[in-house]
């Protein structure tokens, strides 16, 4: 039991105290918040949170190789501003955006696994500079989007809300990238020991530098998501994405050393910190101490999982 | 091929040795001098220094904080409290010098708070201490709520804008604390602790050296280095803000500035006085900027691109 409860080893980050915390949320919201369990309050939080499900799941991977990635939130900004772009059809917007993302995460990627610059520092820069981007390409809110992505957002069907389809499709292609494909289980023993990985004859710069590369893909989608929910460009729509998504993924339990993480870790991180904003709300927090209480579940979540090591 | 590469490298190896910082200062001013002369003159060099000065406080704290693989996230948090402390109702009727007391306290318990929860309870600092920004950004705007406070005591306004004898105060301060701080880190055996475990944290635990307690001490000297800087900045301000943005800026300004500074995690050349010169380099570089109209898009790529090209040199240099 002892054993049980402390630290597990397990590859998934997931422990007791992990799913704790959404289960006592849960059991403490639906009595006290009244309308807490009713349909439009469930379908008002899967459009709050799909938006930091989605980029958690991107900063997971990158977390299992031992890495970080802080400009996921100026690639969402960019997104929004590219597909809010006047006259500039989805067909044009769409591709451009993956490949700007995809760009965005070849560099961190190549920085980091190949130059061995440090993931916090490369990504820093490359967050910065895009964000720098960004107000180039559109200096204030505005612009349009496309009618059709709208619809995809915030739209229904047979009364489930779009906002759910596109978490759980994209924790469903995660989950079976991580655990059925050959990258992902690649992905866990570059983490674990990149040393002993390479002896093993995994190309371990590569796949360092897909899970960079995917997770600003990642990015993008959110962004694409982001963009139909609110339907124009905005350039600091993501600035705190970046921070979010690294602390969604700490409270799941993901170590940033890397080697542990999962979907589900990933998924349970966002949907604490989703309960907590929620919660409060309903329960009539004020909004002014919302904040300092998610910092205070944050620390209290992160120092409950005993590392071995210390520092970053 | 081999032979142009090596008289390359050799040619390049003096210069090698030398932090980013160094050159980059050196380049800004030479541009200075051709194109922006005004800079470099008595007020104008006077009013960047005091800019630097906020920044060139907080960047010693992250910096120590960086060489023993950790790191301080918290500055924004630290920055936005003192500022606020400084400046509200709650301390108004104390006199000068107990406010400053007070903001330094208060520095010195978030470095402990970081501290205990980095050293005892291990928890990751990346997310320990962002997480201390999240909690004193909230608490600063739950009880601000939004509401700009009062004035600084004239003492701190004194400190970041005053002038003695034509020098401005806040650079004196500033340097007058660098010096002793280098010094203490040369000589004592606490710097070689410092140093040796950025280097290799087994290997420092391996050999007796006490690096738990090493490192808790880096995050409580890094929390009061970053409350003078926030007294520095509040007393440069001259009122108190809950803008938590301006905090934001110096967190990510001092990691630019310690990395162009020539420390890296776990090790790098630069101590102190690498980041310091990277902190003045920053300033001057924004300013300089703006003196050509740049606004905050291109600053924004101009500093994301600095970044960078810092890491590189510092890849380039380890290999």
């Amino acid at each position: 039991m002892r054993q049980f409860l402390s630290r597990s080893e397990s590859r998934s980050g997931l422990s007791p105290s992990i799913l704790a915390i959404p289960i006592l949320l849960i059991l403490i919201l639906i009595p006290a918040a009244g309308g807490f369990a009713s349909w439009e309050n469930l379908s008002n939080l899967s459009s709050q949170i799909a938006a930091l499900v989605i980029v958690s799941l991107g900063q997971m991977l990158v977390a299992v190789v031992g890495g970080l990635d802080l400009s996921v939130g100026s690639v969402i900004s960019l997104v929004t501003c590219v597909l809010a772009t006047e006259g500039w059809p989805l067909t044009l917007t769409l591709p451009l955006a993956f490949a700007l993302g995809a760009s965005v995460g070849l560099i961190n990627g190549w920085g980091v696994a190949v130059m061995d610059i440090n993931p916090i520092v490369m990504t820093l820069s490359s967050m910065t500079f895009v964000q720098g981007v960004t107000l180039v390409w559109r200096n204030v809110p505005g612009g349009h989007i496309p009618k059709q992505l709208p619809f995809a957002a915030v739209g229904q069907t047979l009364g489930i809300p779009h906002s759910l389809l596109w978490l759980v499709l994209c924790v469903l292609v995660l989950t079976v990238v991580l655990r059925h494909t050959r990258f992902g289980l690649r992905l866990f023993a570059v983490g674990g020991n990149s040393a002993s990985a390479r002896l093993n004859g995994i190309p371990v710069r590569r796949i360092t530098i897909s899970a960079y590369v995917v997770c600003s893909m990642i990015a993008v989608v959110a962004g694409v998501y982001m963009a139909a929910r609110i339907g124009s460009g905005d350039p600091k729509i993501g600035a705190s994405f970046g921070l979010d998504s690294v602390t969604a993924i700490a409270m799941g339990g993901t170590q940033f050393s890397g080697g542990i993480g999962g979907v589900a870790s990933a998924t349970i991180g966002a949907l604490s910190l989703g309960l907590i904003s929620n919660g409060m709300n309903l329960l009539g927090v004020s909004t002014f101490l919302q904040s300092a209480a998610k910092g205070v579940v944050l620390v209290i979540a992160v120092c409950a999982q005993r590392r071995k090591s210390v520092g970053v | 091929m081999n032979t142009t590469e090596n008289t390359l490298k050799r040619l390049l190896s003096g210069a090698w040795n030398l932090s980013p910082a160094y050159f980059g200062t050196a380049l800004l001013i030479a541009a200075a001098l051709v194109f922006r002369p005004i800079l470099l003159s008595g007020a104008f060099f006077g009013v960047i220094l005091r800019q630097a000065a906020p920044l060139g406080m907080v960047v010693i704290g992250q910096s120590m904080a960086m060489r023993c693989r950790s790191i301080d996230l918290s500055i924004g948090g630290t920055v936005l409290a003192v500022t606020y402390i400084a400046s509200s109702h709650y301390l108004s009727g104390w006199p000068g010098y107990m406010i400053v007391l007070a903001c330094l306290c208060l520095g010195l318990a978030i470095g402990t708070i970081n501290g205990v929860l980095i050293t005892i309870f291990r928890g990751s600092a990346v997310i320990v201490t962002l997480g201390m920004t999240i909690i004193f950004i909230g608490i600063v705007i739950a009880l601000a709520r939004y509401t700009p406070p009062g004035e600084v005591p004239s003492l701190i306004r004194y400190f970041g804008s005053g002038r003695l004898g034509g020098i401005p105060i806040a650079p004196i301060i500033w340097i007058g604390l660098v010096i002793p701080i280098v010094l203490a880190l040369r000589i004592t055996v606490f710097g070689k602790y410092v140093d040796a475990i950025g280097s290799n944290p087994g290997a420092a635990a391996v050999s007796g050296i006490p690096y738990l307690r090493v490192i808790f001490l880096v995050h409580v000297f890094s929390g009061l280095a970053v409350a003078v800087g926030g007294l520095l900045l509040a007393g440069f301000v001259g009122t108190g803000f809950t803008e938590a943005v301006v905090g934001q800026d110096l967190v990510l300004n001092s990691l630019a500035a310690v990395i162009l500074g020539g420390v890296t995690f776990g090790g790098g050349k630069g101590r102190i006085v690498g980041p310091v010169v990277g902190a003045f380099m920053l300033t001057f570089l924004f300013n300089f900027l703006t003196s050509f109209g740049f606004d905050e898009s291109g600053k924004l790529m101009m500093q994301g691109g600095i970044i960078a090209v810092a890491a590189l040199i510092d890849a380039a240099k380890r290999r």
